[in-house]
């Protein structure tokens, strides 16, 4: 059967990887615009009051919301146990987006866990999607 | 490291999973109804309380020292979900949940 886009749209399983990778792509714009933003007076410098200046920390800020809007949906339909571990795959794309798009280092303990990370979200991902197929 | 800094960085992992906990139970009334307002405004409340602290601790500590406390919050809200929201956690959730935190403290310590 042919779903129409709206209906994909509306599954929460689809809301769950929307929700992740936009806090992903956030990060991303908001690392990027942060080193991008000119310093503001040394006394605010600290606070990263500065990084408002820069367009791509909006576009991160904008991200931000997004997501969270798109987490409220994914708790109103799955519940918690099995939504907030997969919402840490998080930790997978991150390091991997900033090794691809930021030309960031990653040490082989940090790809180990990275691994670890994976693993678990398969084996929490995994009877899910049998249990979504019975339906 | 100060018993405060310890205590500071215990009430971070605690607000952060309430304000978890408290958003899923919030969505599960009706939006705008007075149990919705009440749980999903102190879940905010919890969430905000835990941002600041984090950012108050960063000023002090390095990422990779906080971060590893962040990971165990997987494993934590698994559990309490199952015991608070009554929700189903089966032996391989909980596995899949220890692995996802073990991941997260190795890539916080490299």
């Amino acid at each position: 059967m042919i779903k129409s886009a709206k209906e994909i749209f509306l599954n929460p399983w689809f809301q769950i990887v929307f929700s992740t990778l936009a806090v992903a792509c956030a990060e991303l714009f908001l690392k990027r615009g942060a080193v991008a933003a000119r310093p503001l007076s040394a006394a605010l410098n600290w606070t990263g009051v500065s990084g408002l200046t820069s367009p791509l920390v909006w576009i991160g800020i904008v991200l931000v919301a997004i997501s969270f809007a798109s987490w409220l949906y994914v708790l109103r339909f799955l519940p918690l146990s099995i939504a907030f571990p997969l919402s840490q795959s998080v930790h997978v794309l991150v390091p991997i987006g900033s090794w691809i798009f930021l030309g960031e280092l990653i040490s082989s303990r940090r790809w180990a866990g990275i691994a670890l990370v994976a693993i678990g979200i398969f084996s929490v991902a995994k009877p899910v999607a049998r249990l979504e197929e019975k339906l | 490291m100060t018993p405060i800094s310890v205590l500071l960085i215990f009430s971070t992992l605690v607000s952060f999973v309430a304000g978890q906990l408290l958003l899923k139970h919030a969505m599960e009334h009706d939006l705008g109804s007075r149990r919705f307002i009440r749980f999903f405004g102190t879940g905010l409340l919890a969430m905000t309380f835990s941002f600041f602290v984090t950012l108050g601790l960063l000023q002090h500590f390095d990422l990779s020292y906080l971060y590893p406390f962040q990971g165990f919050s997987v494993v934590i809200i698994s559990v309490l979900a199952a015991v608070i929201l009554r929700e189903k956690l089966t032996a391989r959730l909980l596995f899949g949940a220890a692995l996802i935190s073990a991941g997260v403290v190795l890539v916080s310590l490299s």
